[in-house]
């Protein structure tokens, strides 16, 4: 019999790494090959728990194994923190588009990221960086809200390194060892390395930044077109089924979660 | 398609015949005292009907229900609570043989849901497996409406209180018995099997029909000329346009939080995938949800995009008038009016619509 839409794939918790006192970083091992695009949304599912909807936080080119970036927020969240290596959870998906590879070729690529948002940037991180040739520059502005709630602190010095790749990070409230800038992300968005007759703009983050990134990048003069958001939504069947997720005229669930402010621009504050 | 007479006598004949092979479900009357009485000068009835699974000791309490009856028709193919599948593929698989069911007594409104409910279960992507199964196998067996309820306003978007498709029998009463209508090649074989009471139908017993028909319709057209409904072309429009309309948080002063709305609503669908934690392993259950309650859109942060009960309500026309338009042509509104008789706060879509329309088109001088 055909697998069940509803059923999810066991995957056993590997690895988990500290990122910031709220924040963990999961490594599964599904029980067979997992594969995702970039930007697109899985299923977790915590037996007797629940489920909730997240985006990888790993690189697409690996099957074998998943990330997944997570702050202690909800109730499935919570339990997932006081998890062990070993345990087992379950996944489905991955549902929804990503990120438009293609579109972004030969382009300057602006990313934009609040707090826990730079999960499912990192995985695009990690698509851009594997095709670099591809892509004009990179262009990253993270925020965060202070140095200690930083996410992947091993991995930026290295990226910051990297040619082709302009990246910031900013805090909102700095401390004595924070030798960068301190301020909310929305300020080290102006004069940006980007010629913006040939860039994109990517955002994700909590739902306030991406509304003052997104106003911010429409006053610098990008096209609305080329502003993509990563809509946060309860998905719950993540197949175009549930209702929950639903914006205007779409499903976050099967038409994003990724989406244009062009799509988005029409309807009201709350994307309702 | 095929038509046929069916005498009253013989109705029995046929439930048995049907229920060899299905789990037969036949309109009773719901034994209640509570009366709702229609108080501008119409005299219609106020009596439920529910479905009951078909059983010998109910026999002279079956009916025709001259209306549809109180349980909207998706109970049939997505149960309030069930188990969606088993938790991992090497857990013991939830059989998902059941035996088909029949019903008798859904109204076109009922059918026109079920248009809605097939976009969503059966399109997509990927079909919904349970429903799949469920409505494949089902038989419908559809009846005319020989009256209406109060809360009834079908014809306001042009649904006829009569079926011409979506059902495999559909049953006109008339005179002593039904003419039948045999749509599907499931209800040919039944119809063949039954041919001892099946007799052709005549012409005068398909005018027959057609009258009385007719009379339901003008009957239910002067009902609803009181409530000035805005028409289904408009619905849309005046939905988008009455975002900021004082209406939502007016009506929903009486609201209670019940969801009575979503849960009696033939076309909403919205669900939750849960979990129940059980002593041995956990199980995955699908549960009817809807956009008026409250954490709906809630997510684990703890922003909720619908955090007032008017943006719910709004929530909801929008999905059923904006959405489903959009994506599908077709209103996701039957005009069954469960709504309306369920809501103990009196709130009603009839006088909702007409106030949007009345804002943008009659505005005050």
């Amino acid at each position: 019999m055909k697998k069940n839409i509803y059923q999810p794939l066991k995957a056993t918790i590997e690895e988990i790494i500290q990122e910031t006192p709220t924040i963990k970083t999961f490594r599964l091992k599904p029980e067979a090959d997992f594969s995702f695009a970039t930007g697109q949304f899985i299923e977790l599912t915590l037996p007797g728990i629940g489920e909730a909807p997240f985006t990888p936080s790993s690189d697409p080119k690996v099957k074998d194994r998943l990330e997944l970036t997570i702050m202690n927020a909800g109730q499935v969240t919570c339990a997932l923190h006081n998890m062990n290596k070993g345990e087992v959870v379950g996944i489905r998906g991955p549902y929804g588009l990503g990120y438009p590879l293609d579109k972004f070729k030969g382009k300057d690529i602006l990313i934009v990221g609040g707090g826990v948002g730079l999960a499912p940037l990192r995985s695009l991180l990690f698509s851009l960086f594997s095709d670099i040739d591809k892509y004009n520059k990179v262009i990253v502005r993270y925020g965060s809200r202070s140095p200690s709630d930083i996410v992947y602190k091993d991995s930026i010095p290295k990226w910051i390194k990297k040619d082709k790749v302009d990246f910031l990070v900013s805090v909102d409230v700095g401390d004595p060892s924070w030798a960068g800038n301190v301020g909310l992300v929305t300020t080290v968005l102006n004069n940006l390395p980007v010629n913006l007759n040939n860039a994109v703009g990517i955002v994700c983050g909590p739902p306030i930044m991406m509304k003052f990134v997104t106003l911010k990048l429409l006053d610098l003069g990008f096209k609305p077109a080329d502003i993509y958001l990563s809509m946060e939504k309860s998905m719950s069947c993540g197949l175009g089924k549930c209702g929950h997720c639903r914006i205007g005229k779409f499903y976050a669930c099967k038409d994003g979660p990724v989406f244009t402010y062009e799509q988005l621009k029409g309807l009201p504050d709350n994307y309702l | 398609m095929d038509t046929y007479f069916l005498k009253n006598e013989d109705i029995f004949k046929f439930y048995d015949h049907i229920n060899q092979k299905y789990d037969l479900f036949v309109p009773l009357k719901l034994k209640t005292t509570l009366k709702v009485k229609c108080d501008y000068g119409f005299d219609l009835p106020s009596e439920d009907y529910y479905l009951k699974k078909y059983s010998q000791a109910d026999k002279a309490e079956i009916v025709f229900n001259d209306y549809r009856p109180i349980e909207p028709a998706r109970t049939f193919f997505t149960h309030f609570k069930e188990e969606i599948c088993a938790y991992f593929a090497d857990d013991k698989e939830k059989s998902l043989k059941e035996r088909p069911i029949a019903v008798f007594g859904l109204k076109n409104c009922d059918l026109f849901s079920l248009k809605i409910q097939d976009f969503v279960f059966l399109g997509g992507s990927e079909p919904d497996p349970v429903y799949k199964e469920r409505r494949e196998n089902a038989l419908i067996i559809a009846s005319d409406c020989l009256h209406f309820k109060e809360a009834c306003f079908c014809r306001a978007f042009d649904i006829n209180p009569h079926p011409t498709e979506g059902f495999d029998f559909n049953l006109s009463p008339l005179n002593n018995g039904y003419v039948v209508e045999v749509a599907s090649s499931k209800a040919k074989v039944i119809a063949a099997a039954l041919k001892d009471i099946f007799t052709p139908a005549t012409l005068g017993q398909l005018s027959g029909r057609s009258a009385k028909r007719e009379s339901v319709i003008r009957r239910l057209d002067e009902h609803l000329d009181a409530h000035k409904i805005p028409k289904k072309e408009i619905l849309k429009d005046i939905v988008v346009s009455g975002y900021n309309s004082p209406v939502w948080q007016e009506q929903m002063h009486t609201c209670v939080e019940c969801a009575g709305c979503v849960l009696m609503c033939d076309t909403c669908h919205c669900f939750l995938l849960a979990d129940e934690a059980l002593a041995e392993n956990a199980r995955r259950l699908r549960l009817w949800d809807g956009c008026l309650f409250k954490n709906f859109t809630k997510v684990a942060g703890g922003a909720n995009p619908l955090k007032m009960r008017y943006m719910r309500l709004r929530n909801r026309y929008l999905k059923k008038f904006n959405f489903f338009i959009d994506n599908m042509g077709i209103q996701a509104c039957c005009g069954c009016g469960r709504c309306i008789d369920v809501c103990p706060g009196k709130i009603d879509i009839r006088y909702i619509l007409r106030r949007l329309y009345e804002e943008k088109y009659l505005p005050a001088a």
